[in-house]
C-alpha cells in the first residue's frame, strides 16, 4: 500500500469520472429501493391506523379512503391503551433516573482512578456486556419472586436500571476518559468537594455521554417486552409493549384490526420524535459502542 | 497546609470512590451475576416450582435429558443455530454492502439514508411482529406475497406454513437489524485511509474489488466484534418475534432455544431443566463468540503483516 501512495495526487482524468458518475447512480438506486423496503412497513402502519375494520379486510394495501381518527379513541378507551401509555412513561422516567443514579457516578469513578478492584469491576462489566436478559430472564424473575418484586412497576424500573449499569457505565467511562481533568483539578484547588465537583463540572462536559446513553437506555426500557412479560401479571399494571401484544392475540379472535394498528402508533410515535430529536447522539453512541472494545 | 492540598489532589478519596462504585455494582451483582451463577447451580437439580422449594441435585441428568429425551429441544437448537448462522451473516453481508456504497459513492445524502435505516431498529419488536403479521398475510393478497407476485412467483403461505415460518422469521429479523449493523461499519470505514481507496482506484480495481479485498479485509475484526453483538440480539429478536407471530409454531416450526427454556419453566414447571437449557444457550453463545473473534482477529492480523 505505501508504494503506491505518492500516486494518490495524480491527475484524475475524464473516464474516471464518468465512471464515479454511473456508479453513484447504482449506488443511489439499490439505497432507494433499500429506502423503501425499510419504510414501508412504518408507512402501512401509519396508513393502516386510519383505516376503518371493513376498509383493512377489504384491502391490505390500499389507501384509507378517509381519516378514521375513532381507531385512535377506542385503542386509548376501549383496549386500555391510555392506561399502559401510562405505564410505560412511569417506568421509562424512574429506570432512567435510577440508571443515571447508579452509572454517573460509577462511570466517573472508574474512569477518574485506579483505586483497589477498580480492575476488577471493570472486567466484570465487560463480561456482564454478554449477560442479556433473554438469558437470564427464568433466575431473573426467581429471584424477584423471592424479593417480593414481581407485578411491580417500581420494582421492574429497579430491575432494568441495575441490568443496564454496564454497557451504560462502559459507554460514559470511555466518554468521560476523554475529557481533561484540569477543570476537576481547578475546582478541588479552589476547595470544591467531590461530589459538588461530579454535579458541577463532570456532569455538565458529560452531558453529550449522558444523553446518548439516555436515549439508548430510554428506547430500550419502552419497547422493553421480555422482562416485562414474565413480572407483569395484572393487566393494571403492563406496559405499552405488553398491552399490544395482548390486544394482537385478542384480535386474532375479534376484529378491530383499525384499533390494533391505532394502539401500534401510540408505541411507535413517542420512540420516533425521540430519536428524529436526538438521533445524532444515539448513531453516535451506538458507533463508540460497538467499535471500541 | 500546602501539603494538605496536595495530598488530597493525588490520593484517592476512598470514602467518596466506595460511595460512587458500590451502589452500582451492588445493583449488577444482585441482579445480574447472581441470576446467572444461581441458574447454573440449579441446572444440576431437579427444581420444579419456580418458587425455590424443595430440590434434589441430580448431576447432568438434564443436560443428557436435552439430547436424549427431548426432541422440541433438538427442534430448538436447530432453529437457533441456522437463525445464528443465517441472520448475523446476511445482516452483516448487506450492512457492509450498504455502509461501502454509502461512504464510497460519496452521495451528498448520505446522512438521510443512515438516519432511515437506522428507523427499524428503534421500533418495539412487539409493532415490527404485529405489522409484519400483516404484511407475511399467506392469501396472495397479502403484501408480501403481491410483491413476490410481481415477478411471476406463486404466494407464500409464510408463517402458517412449518417450512416458511422460519423463513418468514429470519426475513423480518433481517429487514430489523440491517441499518443498526451499516451505522456501525459506515464508522469503521470512514475510519480506514482514503489513500488505499484511492490508490485502488489509479490501479483501476473495480468496486467489488476494492470491496473484497479492501474494505471487508479491513474490517474483518469490526466484523467480529458486530457478530458477537449479533449473537444475543438474535437470540432475543427471535424469542420475541416468535413468541408474538407464531407462538413458537406452527407445531415447533419456529421454536428458538429462549422459547423453549420458556415453555419449560413458566408451562411444564420444569425449572431445573429450563436452568439447563439457559446455561446450554448461554455457552453455546460464548463458542459462536470465542470462535468468530478467533477467525476474525488472526485474519485481520495476518493482513497487517
Amino acid at each position: 500500500m505505501k508504494k503506491n501512495a505518492p500516486l494518490k495526487k495524480a491527475k484524475i482524468f475524464d473516464p474516471y469520472h464518468a465512471r464515479t458518475f454511473t456508479i453513484r447512480w447504482c449506488v443511489r438506486i439499490l439505497l432507494l429501493l433499500f429506502t423503501l423496503i425499510t419504510l414501508y412497513p412504518l408507512f402501512w402502519n401509519i396508513m393502516s391506523s386510519f383505516k376503518t375494520t371493513e376498509e383493512i379486510l377489504i384491502s391490505l394495501t390500499a389507501l384509507p379512503q378517509g381519516l378514521a381518527w375513532d381507531n385512535y379513541v377506542r385503542a386509548f378507551v376501549a383496549a386500555n391503551m391510555g392506561e399502559y401509555l401510562f405505564n410505560s412513561i412511569f417506568v421509562v422516567t424512574l429506570s432512567l433516573t435510577l440508571l443515571l443514579i447508579l452509572t454517573v457516578p460509577c462511570a466517573y469513578a472508574l474512569a477518574r482512578y485506579r483505586f483497589f478492584g477498580s480492575r476488577v469491576i471493570e472486567l466484570l462489566f465487560a463480561t456482564c456486556l454478554f449477560i442479556q436478559t433473554v438469558y437470564i430472564f427464568i433466575p431473573l424473575y426467581n429471584l424477584m419472586h423471592r424479593l417480593n418484586m414481581l407485578d411491580n412497576l417500581w420494582a421492574l424500573s429497579l430491575v432494568y436500571a441495575a441490568i443496564s449499569v454496564p454497557f451504560a457505565a462502559f459507554l460514559l467511562a470511555g466518554y468521560m476518559r476523554g475529557l481533561s481533568p484540569s477543570f476537576e483539578e481547578a475546582a478541588k484547588i479552589d476547595g470544591c468537594g467531590n461530589w459538588r465537583t461530579l454535579l458541577k463540572i463532570v456532569v455538565p462536559m458529560s452531558k453529550p455521554g449522558i444523553i446518548t446513553i439516555a436515549m439508548l437506555n430510554g428506547i430500550g426500557f419502552w419497547n422493553e417486552y421480555i422482562l416485562a412479560l414474565v413480572t407483569l401479571r395484572s393487566p393494571a399494571n403492563h406496559t405499552l409493549p405488553i398491552g399490544v401484544a395482548n390486544l394482537f392475540e385478542v384480535q386474532r379472535r375479534a376484529t378491530d384490526f383499525g384499533a390494533l394498528y391505532a394502539a401500534l402508533m401510540i408505541v411507535l410515535i413517542p420512540t420516533l420524535i425521540i430519536y428524529f430529536i436526538g438521533q445524532r447522539h444515539l448513531t453516535k453512541g451506538i458507533a463508540l459502542g460497538g467499535v471500541k472494545e | 497546609m500546602k501539603a494538605r492540598k496536595r495530598s488530597k489532589l493525588n490520593s484517592i478519596p476512598r470514602g467518596f470512590v466506595a460511595l460512587c462504585v458500590l451502589p452500582a455494582l451492588a445493583g449488577v451483582l444482585l441482579f445480574l451475576i447472581y441470576p446467572t451463577v444461581n441458574a447454573i447451580m440449579m441446572s444440576f437439580t431437579n427444581a420444579s416450582s419456580l418458587a425455590a422449594g424443595s430440590w434434589d441435585f441430580v448431576g447432568l441428568d438434564n443436560y443428557i435429558r436435552m439430547f436424549t429425551n427431548d426432541p422440541q429441544f433438538i427442534t430448538a437448537l436447530q432453529n437457533t443455530v441456522q437463525l445464528l448462522a443465517v441472520v448475523p451473516v446476511v445482516t452483516i453481508f448487506l450492512a457492509l454492502v450498504f455502509a461501502y456504497g454509502l461512504t464510497q459513492a460519496k452521495l451528498k445524502e448520505k446522512g438521510v439514508y443512515r438516519v432511515l435505516f437506522f428507523i427499524p431498529n428503534i421500533i418495539s419488536l412487539v409493532v415490527v411482529a404485529v405489522v409484519f403479521s400483516a404484511l407475511l398475510h399467506p392469501r396472495s393478497t397479502g403484501p408480501i406475497n403481491m410483491l413476490i407476485g410481481i415477478i411471476d412467483l406463486d404466494a407464500v403461505p409464510w408463517l402458517g406454513d412449518p417450512t416458511w415460518a422460519i423463513w418468514a422469521i429470519t426475513i423480518v429479523m433481517v429487514w430489523q437489524a440491517v441499518g443498526y449493523y451499516m451505522v456501525l461499519h459506515i464508522a469503521a470505514i470512514d475510519g480506514i485511509s482514503k489513500d488505499i481507496f484511492e490508490a485502488a482506484d489509479i490501479d483501476g480495481a473495480s468496486a467489488p474489488a476494492k470491496f473484497f479485498r479492501i474494505t471487508v479485509p479491513m474490517l474483518l475484526d469490526n466484523i467480529g466484534i458486530t457478530y458477537v453483538l449479533a449473537l444475543a440480539g438474535t437470540m432475543s429478536i427471535s424469542f420475541i418475534l416468535g413468541r408474538i407471530m407464531t407462538n413458537f409454531g406452527p407445531g415447533t416450526a419456529t421454536l428458538v432455544l429462549p422459547g423453549h427454556m420458556f415453555n419449560m419453566a413458566f408451562t411444564a414447571a420444569s425449572f431445573g431443566y429450563a436452568m439447563a437449557i439457559m446455561a446450554f444457550t448461554l455457552l453455546m453463545a460464548l463458542v459462536f463468540a470465542f470462535i468468530s473473534r478467533k477467525l476474525t482477529a488472526r485474519r485481520a492480523s495476518m493482513f497487517g503483516d
